[in-house]
């Protein structure tokens, strides 16, 4: 991933095609209800927050992949921001800070070649690095002399670092597979398919809760609508992996339809468990990063390690 | 099992911009390692780029929190009001600072907030309240608070009339004041200009004072200014 291969790249190319046309589609669409008295403004400021986003990713996707290594270390550290922020963990500095520099870490391990096989990115090192992270986190409050609400504070950090930094970073080491473009822009492209298909059939369709504990908008109707759909989107974009056998485009659909419903429950209970709303409002329209990246730390890691179980080591 | 106890930040849902304006700001160990580096490197630039002589750092109490307050002639003062503290108390360091101009648009609170680390003074709206916010930290141990008594930068390069709320915040209290002059931050850096001029700056730390002795009365409050004013003024006379 250079920025003169992304020139090059079929599958880069159709895709910035694609999200213009659906760009401009949207913002015709909206201009359309609006000028029919149509209240539009949620969807608006929705939108606003795509219109920042999108340029943003797809950058950082053509300047390379050391821009999409250090893109998400960023998006990690300030998911964990967020998290910490919300549990409380924040006001323990240390913590913080060796998940700081933990996650930090996964981004120069994915920069670098391993040592042993030459191979773009330590993969090696950042499998085991969840082993040596959380016995640092677990040292803290030995070498700090330090007992009360100890449990507490460490489980929140390994939790903190290995979801949100370690699941989430699977997305570097995507980044270093030959095929990156199209797995990387079909993840995002799918993930998003798939919250907007669980929302529009939960709307047409959704009667029964899901989970009305956890979150009370969300419908079985919408939860299955949006798996159906995740399963048809790998066939409609086949261009973006095809080295994909069936069983491998099956597979990928259920880990977008299922993966990415479970990463949004997730952080839905575990936002009300903390009683609040949002994550954070970095995003106009979105609020946190947690809220927007949620579905996406359960799809990259099982889509990374499902191509590495068909296709091995690249 | 019981339930953890979570404590969400206050500024979880404010965003980015909102939470820097709210003062006092929560402490935020990135925010604190991008200023400590700023510093760093702020204190090299003065004292290469403009030669600044810092003389009596020996008047800087040790402990308890006090008040700088200097003439203000550029920009530069308040950096050099900043480098003249120690870098460890650099995050307890507030400059006041004009709300509304220094916390208007999101690129000047983010340098106003994170860089500077400075207090949003509401000069023309609520200086009453920003005035008690001033008390409040100052109740605190540790903290420094640097203000311009004159209200904004001089234009002729005379000093200002100094305003009353210095006055207010230390009459009848036991609040150390440290009066300062700083010399050349007109030229070095005159109102309207982008970049400052490698001219030399010279910054006069005076003994420290205590108006506990006075009441809280409008005349103790003018007093208090004049002899503030006076203080600073004899500290720029005094021959290099």
């Amino acid at each position: 991933m250079t920025m003169s291969t992304a020139l090059r790249d079929p599958i880069f190319l159709t895709y910035v095609g694609i999200i213009i046309a659906l760009l401009g589609a949207a913002v015709l669409a909206l201009r359309v209800l609006r000028a029919r008295g149509k209240d539009v403004t949620s969807a608006e400021a929705s939108l606003r927050g795509w219109l920042i986003m999108i340029p943003v990713i797809i950058g950082a996707i053509f300047l390379g992949r050391e821009a999409v290594i250090i893109g998400v270390a960023l998006l990690a550290i300030f998911g964990f921001k967020e998290f910490a922020k919300a549990t409380g963990l924040y006001a323990d500095w240390w913590l913080t800070g060796v998940a700081y520099v933990a996650i930090s870490s996964i981004a120069v391990i994915a920069l670098m070649t391993d040592p042993r096989t030459a191979q773009t990115g330590w993969y090696g090192m950042f499998m085991a690095l969840p082993v040596y992270v959380i016995a640092v986190i677990l040292l803290v409050p030995i070498i700090r002399n330090r007992a009360k609400g100890q449990l507490q504070a460490v489980s929140l950090a390994i939790l903190g670092f290995v979801y949100f930094g370690w699941m989430l970073s699977h997305l570097s080491f995507i980044a270093n597979l030959p095929q990156a473009y199209g797995y990387l822009l079909f993840l995002l492209f799918a993930v998003e398919i798939n919250d907007i298909a669980a929302f529009t059939f939960g709307k047409m369709f959704g009667k029964r809760k899901l989970r009305e504990a956890i979150s009370p908008n969300k419908t079985i109707g919408g939860s299955l609508g949006a798996i159906a759909v995740s399963l048809l989107v790998p066939w409609l974009l086949w261009f973006s992996f095809d080295n994909f056998s069936a069983t491998e485009l099956i597979l990928t659909g259920l880990i977008v339809g299922i993966g990415g419903q479970m990463g949004d429950l997730v952080i839905s209970y575990i936002k009300r468990d903390i009683g609040i709303k949002d994550m954070g409002a970095i995003i106009t329209g979105h609020g946190g990063i947690l809220d927007r990246v949620d579905s996406m730390i359960f799809v990259a890691p099982l889509f990374f390690h499902m191509v590495r179980w068909f296709h091995g080591a690249p | 099992m019981d339930q953890w106890d979570y404590k969400p930040a206050p500024d979880l849902e404010a965003s980015i911009a909102n939470a820097l304006r709210d003062f006092p700001r929560q402490p935020d160990m990135l925010i604190y390692g991008v200023r400590s580096v700023a510093a760093t490197l702020l204190r090299g630039w003065l004292r290469l780029y403009h030669r600044m002589q810092v003389d009596g750092r020996e008047h800087l109490p040790n402990s308890g929190s006090f008040i700088l307050v200097c003439n203000h002639t550029s920009h530069l003062d308040t950096l050099c009001m900043l480098s003249a503290v120690p870098l460890r108390s650099i995050h307890r360091t507030f400059p006041a600072a004009a709300a509304d101009y220094f916390f208007t648009s999101l690129k000047r609170t983010l340098v106003s907030a994170i860089l500077i680390n400075a207090l949003p003074f509401e000069r023309k709206t609520a200086g009453a309240q920003s005035l008690a916010v001033c008390s409040e930290l100052l109740k605190n141990d540790g903290n420094v608070l640097i203000l311009f008594p004159e209200g904004t930068r001089t234009t002729t390069g005379e000093m200002g009339r100094f305003r009353s709320g210095i006055g207010r915040i230390v009459a009848g209290t036991d609040v150390t004041v440290v009066p300062c002059h700083l010399e050349g931050g007109t030229r070095a850096w005159p109102k309207g200009k982008t970049i400052p001029r490698p001219r030399k700056l010279h910054l006069r730390i005076g003994e420290a004072c205590n108006f506990g002795h006075l009441d809280a009365s409008r005349e103790s409050v003018q007093t208090i200014c004049q002899e503030l004013q006076a203080r600073v003024a004899a500290l720029g006379e005094t021959p290099s």
